[in-house]
């Protein structure tokens, strides 16, 4: 009798002990591995799979499928990037269960290469291809000398607001300098005490990123085989102590971006602008309610010392897995849906798509498909086009940025309890991306 | 029957002797139905378990290395206990284990009293339409807890929320995305207590009614006959769901991680497990998150063979006395 409840309850410790042990490590076991590679086109058409999430993607397939007879594209829509579609995709990579193509960001991009888990496609891309995109998004897809993508759209940033608002408030023309911009920020707060120009995301540092690049940072180099790391530059600290003073003084919204709390802000109108890239164009109509139309206006971004300038904000390219045995056709798709009129009308005009194509001689095509009725009717593609052609060309993306966009977006998190400031979070994520480099085995040198 | 047994027992020896497979086929006849009925769970059991600790364990031992600019592909090589030591050392992840520690110390006390203060009074003579209660206290677990999350930090956010909107109106401020500890433990508590309620008001029932009586006949009050009989009586099932709170609270991951997409405040690495995920997922580092993912799991299985220990002794020496133990 007593020999019984204490077998038992050694077993049900056990249990307890194996099930603890269990949970945990399945959790990040569940990616398992399966290695079979899909047996090459046997048939005439050669089946590939695509997984992408960009607006009209869904479109831009079909358009593909129903004029070729080649190749057939079978599409995935998987979350964005950032909402986890490139968690999905390096589990997929690990697993050896990829799709042939997928969309990746400028900014991901050398960290999918670096992780192996794309193919260098140099051999199908020749110069004549090469030659049609803007040279700043060829320079973001060539690393280390190969082509790993080909570049679906130039993202100038821009800024979005909203013309009654802003009238409201006496301000007569959108902010062409950031001094300005802050002005504009006090009078608009003036005006109606709940409303902000814009707001600062803790959750996307991608944004900062892109004004860092306007000012004419360079956080990432490389000189022979190493890289050079420089988060806290003269030019990235101006712009860190810009934001931080807007912040303090309660002169912008702290908020995550595509948030309910900041798309609840901007449909009540407490948010009067968003420092969106091209693309936003297309997101911010899908999002807002109707009787916002023909309020929104575009214009360039505010810079330092008026002159046109721009970093690109996101913006998306086309690659192709390590493992795929059917690159070629892949590339074929990847150069119809980024180079041709038909692949760039299709994804624009399924309606949430403001796309601003790399390859500049597609940008009428798309300005034509785009309905500007959202923004009164405004040339919205010829803001674009400017900004686009300011984009600065020095920049290149870091081989790790996951870990330092990680570490940037958990040190802004502290930002709106007032703990930390954007300079600290800068330092921290310097340290965090050194030393990541180093420990995957790669050379860094001081600048 | 006595008579019986030496004249069998001689016989069955022999006949077992002389045909060896007829004692295979009894040994079949013994074993092989329970071994039949057993194998699909331990075949799941190895292929969903045993074979994942194994790769995850055997992962951790291994990181990736690339040399010049990192694009030529990488290799994997040998780092030992590299990659534990590499964990260890990251503040983020022993911040990860305090943020737990701290939640488990907040949320387990409180859960367990509501859960055993409501679960008393469904038992008490005191209430009304117990079925009732008993259901509606025990929705909030049918609710799948991705989205009980959802809706949480939808009440939580300002500027949406009708809660955060009327605390505000009557003067208060409240910024619970701001303080994401209670933020969690209230969406814990909110899912679990109801479920644990149900454990706790079953052992309650399974009370002899005599012990009760005899308490009232004794002139015991209804207070003190909670206090001081049911609850020394339902004594291994607070064990039990102790344990399993201790050993569910390790693997906190749902609501912080929807909090992470809503707030940033609440960090990449807010618990032992989202470390490990975006060491996998957003740093690509597989080592890493092997090696805090078994780091965890050991955590797991220390405390609850401590947690075990601890009740075991206690509950031991009351147990002679008890006759609904058995029940769990």
């Amino acid at each position: 009798m007593s020999a019984a409840p204490s077998r038992s309850r050694r077993a049900l410790r056990a249990a307890a002990a194996l099930t603890a042990a269990a949970l945990s490590a399945t959790l990040l076991a569940a990616c398992g591995s399966d290695d079979d590679n899909p047996p090459a086109g046997a048939g005439k058409a050669v089946d590939i799979t695509f997984w992408g999430w960009a607006k009209g993607t869904k479109e831009v397939v079909a358009a593909f499928n129903a004029s070729h007879k080649d190749v057939h594209v079978g599409y995935e829509e998987i979350p964005s990037g950032a909402a986890g579609g490139y968690a999905k995709l390096s589990n997929a990579v690990k697993a050896g269960n990829a799709p042939d193509v997928f969309n990746v960001e400028y900014p991901q991009l050398p960290d999918f290469v670096s992780q192996g888990a794309v193919q260098d496609i140099s051999k199908y891309v020749g110069a004549d291809l090469k030659a049609k995109y803007l040279p700043q998004a060829v320079q973001l897809t060539t690393l280390g000398g190969a082509t790993y993508a080909l570049p679906l759209d130039a993202a100038p940033q821009v800024f979005y607001y909203r013309k009654d608002l802003f009238a409201k408030a006496g301000i007569k023309t959108a902010p062409k300098t950031w001094d300005e911009f802050r002005t504009a920020a006090g009078k608009l707060r003036k005006a109606q005490p709940g409303a902000r120009i814009a707001t600062f995301f803790p959750d996307d540092p991608t944004t900062f990123e892109a004004m860092a690049w306007q000012a004419g940072a360079q956080w990432f180099g490389t000189a022979g085989d190493s890289w050079q790391v420089s988060l806290d530059g003269p030019e990235t600290t101006k712009v860190a102590d810009y934001w931080q003073k807007m912040i303090d003084d309660d002169l912008v919204r702290v908020e995550p971006s595509f948030s309910q709390q900041w798309t609840a802000s901007l449909q009540k109108g407490q948010t009067a602008g968003y420092l969106g890239a091209s693309w936003g164009g297309g997101v911010l109509k899908g999002t807002l309610p109707k009787d916002q139309a023909g309020k929104w206006a575009v214009a360039p971004m505010p810079s330092w010392n008026g002159d046109a300038a721009s970093g690109m904000l996101g913006g998306s390219t086309f690659a192709v897995s390590k493992d795929s045995k059917k690159a070629k056709a892949a590339v074929e798709f990847a150069t119809w849906a980024t180079t041709t009129p038909e692949g760039i009308e299709a994804r624009i005009s399924a309606g949430d798509s403001s796309v601003y194509p790399a390859d500049p001689e597609l940008v009428p095509v798309a300005a034509k498909a785009f309905k500007a009725d959202f923004y009164g009717g405004q040339d919205v593609y010829g803001v674009y086009r400017s900004g686009a052609r300011s984009i600065g060309q020095k920049w290149t993306w870091g081989p790790a940025m996951g870990v330092t966009n990680t570490s940037l977006k958990d040190s802004f998190g502290r930002l709106s309890s007032g703990s930390g400031t954007i300079a600290q979070a800068l330092g921290t994520a310097q340290k965090d991306t050194v030393s990541e480099l180093k420990n995957r085995g790669l050379k860094v040198s001081a600048r | 029957m006595s008579p019986t047994v030496p004249t069998t027992a001689p016989r069955a020896t022999r006949a077992v002797s002389a045909a060896p497979s007829a004692r295979a086929a009894a040994g079949r006849r013994r074993y092989g139905a329970p071994m039949v009925l057993l194998a699909p769970f331990f075949v799941l059991f190895t292929a969903a378990t045993l074979v994942p600790i194994g790769y995850a364990v055997y992962l951790s031992l291994f990181a990736e290395h690339r040399s010049g600019l990192g694009f030529g592909g990488g290799e994997t090589v040998f780092t030992g206990l590299g990659n534990y030591t590499r964990a260890l050392g990251d503040a983020a992840f022993r911040g990860g284990f305090l943020n737990l520690a701290q939640y488990c110390l907040l949320y387990i006390p409180l859960m367990m009293c509501l859960a055993l203060g409501l679960a008393l009074l469904l038992d008490s003579a005191l209430v009304r339409a117990r079925r009732f209660f008993q259901l509606a206290l025990f929705l909030p677990h049918a609710v799948p807890g991705t989205i009980a999350a959802l809706v949480w930090v939808y009440l939580y956010t300002p500027g949406i929320s009708p809660v955060i909107g009327a605390l505000n109106s009557v003067g208060t401020r409240a910024d619970l995305l701001g303080h994401p500890l209670p933020a969690v433990v209230n969406m814990a508590v909110w899912e679990w207590t109801g479920y644990n309620l149900v454990i706790f008001f079953a052992a309650l029932q399974a009370i002899p009614r005599e012990v009760l009586e005899a308490a009232r006949v004794d002139g015991a009050g209804p207070l003190r006959t909670a206090l001081s009989i049911k609850v020394p009586l339902i004594r291994s099932s607070l064990a039990v769901v102790g344990l399993f709170t201790v050993i569910g609270s390790l693997q906190l991951f749902t609501e912080p991680m929807i909090l992470h997409g809503t707030t940033p405040s609440v960090v990449s690495t807010w618990s032992p497990n989202m470390y490990a995920y975006t060491a996998a997922f957003e740093r690509h580092d597989y080592g890493l998150a092997a090696a805090s993912s078994v780091l965890l799991a050991l955590a797991a299985a220390a405390l609850s063979f401590v947690v075990t220990r601890a009740t075991r002794t206690r509950s031991g020496r009351t147990r002679p006395h008890t006759e609904t133990g058995a029940a769990v």
